[in-house]
């Protein structure tokens, strides 16, 4: 089912969304745009070209509570915090992200150790991806097309939207979104321009040019395992690195956490934090050894992990793309360009 | 005289060639090539071949002298700095985290660099605004005159207007979306605690989730950490995924230091950090 609206009545889409779930959607905040709880139908904004952090905090918050209690009570008196399934709609999403959820799956329930947090999460939202705008050319950190994901891709997306001019396409891809896109009124049918329209973008998408020419994941896990041992490589690659955790906490696909203990006076909780592999005390241990104390350690981990090790574990890479990494890190490391000097080395 | 950048990345190339031919210092700190020509990032020689990588244009925004406690004490040093990052090294001089006998420090007298998130020039509202470098052993190109020249301190009228309250609810405001990524410490040439505060949990001074009263925290601890060290290079706000203005706390520390103790941090290696000094004629004013 293909539905249209224009971009003026946007508030009104969102409100009409805000009647069947949790909306989250892209707002302007003072520092770009992110993706958040929407309150009033008017915040919602489409003018963005993505977010700073990733949707993925949206099924996987920086923190989650897991354990809530009073410190020198019984363990008995704890209460375990339920995981939260109320219906949420996650609007605007791109595609890269769209993609990244997938390989979140793997990890949050894929393999069989299933958490419940994020599953709840999943189970209950209904996901409305958003092409990239096809006719200008792609930001210079991204490189999507690369990992082979289109620009306009809708897999993954239950109900996919195009931009046309100022009319906003809206293609139900699967039954959960058929179901949600029949519900919303105040949308007009589209017409056949506008089918050929949406077709139109997602070719064009698939075509669509980031930075790099395709890769072969299988050759750049072998490649990457042969590097590493070559510490003058890795020192080379990382002699910039601050070792900060921009780069993993605005990434669709990383998810590290910490589960500590935090307390309040005597209200205690115990909860899960995002955590990063670029952090020096994230492989300290109890004895005090520190298996990575070295910034090249570190950086090769993460970047291994994304491409290598990954990719041997679960068939595929780790990385969407989507060059956040690249756009936020304050000494513009560029993760795939070390990708590239490992595969040249 | 406009600045030439071209000069400047040739005269860099040739010095660090130089100094490392000579081996006179087994490294040179400087900038070099990043994924496009908007985004250089700091950069290493080690080896004369290496200098040709070294580039400098209106984005070399980074503090290079976050990078010299990196290397083993004794490491023989070429590093080359605007003026910002020259009170760095110096201030670091001051603190004895570097000798001044194992630096080489070639000074770049520069104005019009930009942020490149931003497009926006860097200038005294974010830096310190100095257009020559206040310490340097070589100078890479003429000394800028005749530029205007305003207070670090001027883009703070706003904030001081602010009575305590408002200046709270400013500073919740700004910090309440920090997502304790860390980058603005470690971006900063004076944070070379290991481990920092933060970090340590025997005792633990803050937990680990980003919240309100954990971020709050967590900066006020680091900004009084600076106090009469930080040299106002601008670098911890532009690290800074979410864009929270630090650089107004640390200009008004600063500032306050300055009227109180008659210093400013990084001028000088004869001088001692204002808090770690005692002067009979030091203000009371802190103690009020
Ligand atoms: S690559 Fe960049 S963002 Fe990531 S840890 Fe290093 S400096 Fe920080
Ligand atoms: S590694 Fe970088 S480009 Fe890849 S998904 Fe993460 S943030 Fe995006
Ligand atoms: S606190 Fe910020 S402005 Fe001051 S020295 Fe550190 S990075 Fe530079
Ligand atoms: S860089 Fe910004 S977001 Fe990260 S810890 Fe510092 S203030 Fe918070």
């Amino acid at each position: 089912m293909l539905k249209k609206t224009t971009l003026n009545q946007l508030s009104d889409l969102a409100f009409a969304l805000m009647e069947k779930g949790t909306l989250v959607a892209p707002v302007r905040q003072n520092a770009g745009f992110q993706f958040r709880e929407i309150t009033d139908a008017k915040q919602v904004d489409l003018n963005f070209h993505n977010t700073v952090i990733s949707p993925k905090s949206v099924f996987f918050p920086q923190t989650e509570d897991f354990v809530r209690y009073k410190t020198g009570r019984p363990v008995q008196e704890a209460e375990a915090v339920e995981p939260q399934g109320k219906p949420l709609i996650l609007f605007g999403v791109r595609p890269c992200d769209v993609k990244s959820f997938e390989i979140m799956d793997i990890h949050f329930s894929g393999t069989g150790a299933v958490d419940p947090y994020w599953q709840a999460r999943r189970e209950a939202a209904t996901i409305i991806g958003y092409a990239f705008d096809v006719g200008a050319p792609a930001e210079s950190e991204e490189f999507y097309q690369t990992l082979g994901i289109g620009a306009a891709d809708p897999e993954g997306s239950d109900i996919f939207m195009v931009r046309h001019g100022d009319d906003l396409l809206l293609k139900s891809i699967t039954g959960r979104g058929e179901a949600l896109l029949a519900g919303i009124g105040g949308l007009t049918g589209a017409s056949a321009d506008d089918e050929k329209y949406f077709d139109d973008t997602v070719a064009a998408g698939r075509d669509f040019k980031t930075r790099f020419t395709c890769v072969d994941a299988k050759a750049i896990t072998k490649k990457l395992e042969d590097l590493f041992h070559h510490t003058d490589f890795w020192e080379k690659a990382s002699n910039a690195c601050l070792s900060c955790g921009v780069c993993t906490f605005v990434c669709p696909t990383c998810y590290c956490f910490d589960i500590c203990d935090e307390t309040l006076f005597k209200q205690g909780t115990r909860r899960r934090v995002w955590d990063a592999c670029m952090f020096t005390d994230f492989t300290l241990e109890a004895s005090g050894h520190n298996p990575r104390t070295k910034v090249y350690q570190r950086l090769r981990q993460k970047i291994n992990h994304k491409y290598s090790y990954h990719v041997r574990k679960y068939g595929v890479i780790s990385c969407v793309g989507c060059g956040r990494c690249t756009r936020y890190c304050p000494v513009n490391i560029d993760i795939f360009s070390i990708v590239e000097e490992a595969m040249k080395a | 005289m406009a600045v030439s950048f071209q000069q400047i990345e040739e005269k860099l190339k040739t010095e660090a060639r130089r100094l490392l031919e000579s081996g006179q210092v087994s490294l040179v700190l400087a900038w070099g090539e990043g994924y496009d020509e908007n985004h250089p990032m700091p950069y290493v020689a080690k080896c004369p071949s290496d200098a040709d990588g070294i580039v400098f244009n209106e984005y070399c925004t980074h503090n290079p002298a976050r990078y010299l406690v990196r290397y083993p004490r004794g490491t023989k040093i070429a590093i080359a700095v605007k003026a910002a990052d020259s009170r760095a090294v110096v201030q670091l001089i001051q603190e004895d985290k570097v000798k001044r006998h194992d630096l080489v420090i070639l000074g770049i007298p520069v104005y019009g660099i930009k942020n490149p998130k931003t497009g926006e020039l860097i200038d005294d509202r974010t830096t310190c605004g100095l257009y020559n470098p206040v310490l340097y052993d070589v100078l890479i190109a003429e000394e800028v005159h005749g530029q205007p020249v305003s207070s670090p301190y001027a883009v703070l009228a706003e904030y001081e207007a602010m009575d305590q309250e408002a200046r709270f609810a400013f500073w919740k405001k700004e910090l309440d979306r920090c997502i304790r990524c860390y980058a603005c410490r470690k971006a900063c040439p004076m944070c070379y605690c290991d481990p920092c505060f933060i970090d340590q949990n025997k005792p633990k001074w803050g937990e680990k989730s980003p919240d309100p009263a954990g971020n709050l925290m967590y900066h006020l601890t680091r900004f009084h950490h600076l106090a009469g060290r930080c040299i106002d290079c601008g670098e911890c706000s532009r690290a800074c995924p979410v864009d929270i203005p630090l650089y107004l706390f640390h200009k008004k520390v600063a500032k306050d230091c300055e009227e109180m103790f008659g210093q400013a941090a990084g001028m000088s290696i004869e001088d001692k950090p204002v808090l770690v000094n005692f002067r009979m004629e030091d203000s009371d004013k802190i103690l009020e």
